[in-house]
């Protein structure tokens, strides 16, 4: 195989791997229960907070440390506030194929944020949270409160989504330092 | 002057009285104004207080957050959790944030 076919095959991959996310996160819609719904907010959650404790392990710059932090905080709060309904309501989150493949994604996140040199992990951290953040306001609004039936959930995940915003701001904030690094 | 009509001119020199001394001095009496902390908000954003009034930061979001002045720094409240408040008298304008969450931001003006 030439360099162009290389080229092309490395293309169509990334390309394919982006079509599945977004068929998961967003378009295709699965239909969720309000326990697989609880299972995939908590899964989604709990991705972001590992993401924060690597940062906080690798990284030496104060906004990135800062963000990381707000980050860990913020969506603990989010799933303990979630656990409490749920026990409330006496649901189990169940796994389903979107909290599966959100499990899954997290995983290669994670080893490729703990592969990342020490010069290029603060881009490669804050790019990925201005990507996850667009893509789990994308499930929460598409998916998870359009499906959602007990109103107090669906409530919690209307919520959550001006907290996700905020968050994608800031992250973008500090992705702009690292634009012309 | 005799009985009532003596009660009453005194009660009216009384009342003046305590109005002018009330010009005198100081016709403001400080207020106590909320501010909403919620859905990553102030609400208002813009507050105009007059000089000498308490301000409470009330958050009624899902997340801590903190109110810090921006431009020096020069105060801050510490960490408001979920559900608490945190109180200060104004006397002068100030830009502040969240510096939790710095995409957050308020104004205070001292009218």
């Amino acid at each position: 195989m030439n360099n162009s076919e290389n080229l092309k095959k490395i293309i169509l991959m990334g390309f394919l791997s982006a079509s599945v996310s977004i068929v998961v996160l967003g378009q295709a819609a699965p239909k969720l229960a309000d326990d697989e719904i609880a299972s995939v907010a908590v899964v989604a959650n709990q991705g972001d907070i590992d993401f924060a404790k690597i940062a906080k392990q690798k990284s030496k710059d104060q906004e990135v440390l800062k963000f990381a932090e707000t980050m860990a905080k913020d969506h603990q709060s989010v799933i303990d506030q979630a656990v409490a309904l749920v026990t409330k309501l006496k649901v189990t989150p169940k796994d389903n194929d979107m909290s599966r493949k959100l499990i899954a994604d997290a995983t290669a996140t994670k080893k490729k944020l703990q592969a990342a040199s020490a010069s290029s992990f603060n881009k490669t951290y804050i790019d990925n949270e201005v990507g996850y953040h667009k893509a789990v306001i994308a499930a929460v609004e598409g998916v998870l409160i359009p499906q959602a039936s007990n109103s107090e959930l669906k409530q919690l995940l209307e919520n959550v989504v001006p907290t996700l915003k905020a968050h994608l701001e800031h992250a973008e904030m500090v992705q702009k330092t690292f634009a012309s690094k | 002057m005799r009985g009532p009509e003596f009660l009453i001119m005194l009660f009216v020199n009384l009342l003046l009285v305590g109005c002018s001394g009330g010009v005198n001095k100081d016709t403001h009496h400080p207020k106590t104004i909320f501010v909403s902390i919620a859905q990553m908000k102030f609400t208002p954003a813009e507050l105009h207080v007059n000089s000498g009034d308490t301000v409470v930061w009330e958050n009624k979001d899902i997340v801590d957050h903190n109110v810090m002045e921006e431009t020096s720094k020069e105060w801050s409240s510490g960490v408001i959790s979920k559900g608490q408040t945190w109180k200060m008298v104004v006397t002068k304008n100030a830009d502040y944030f969240c510096s939790i969450h710095p995409v957050m931001k308020g104004k205070l003006v001292v009218d």
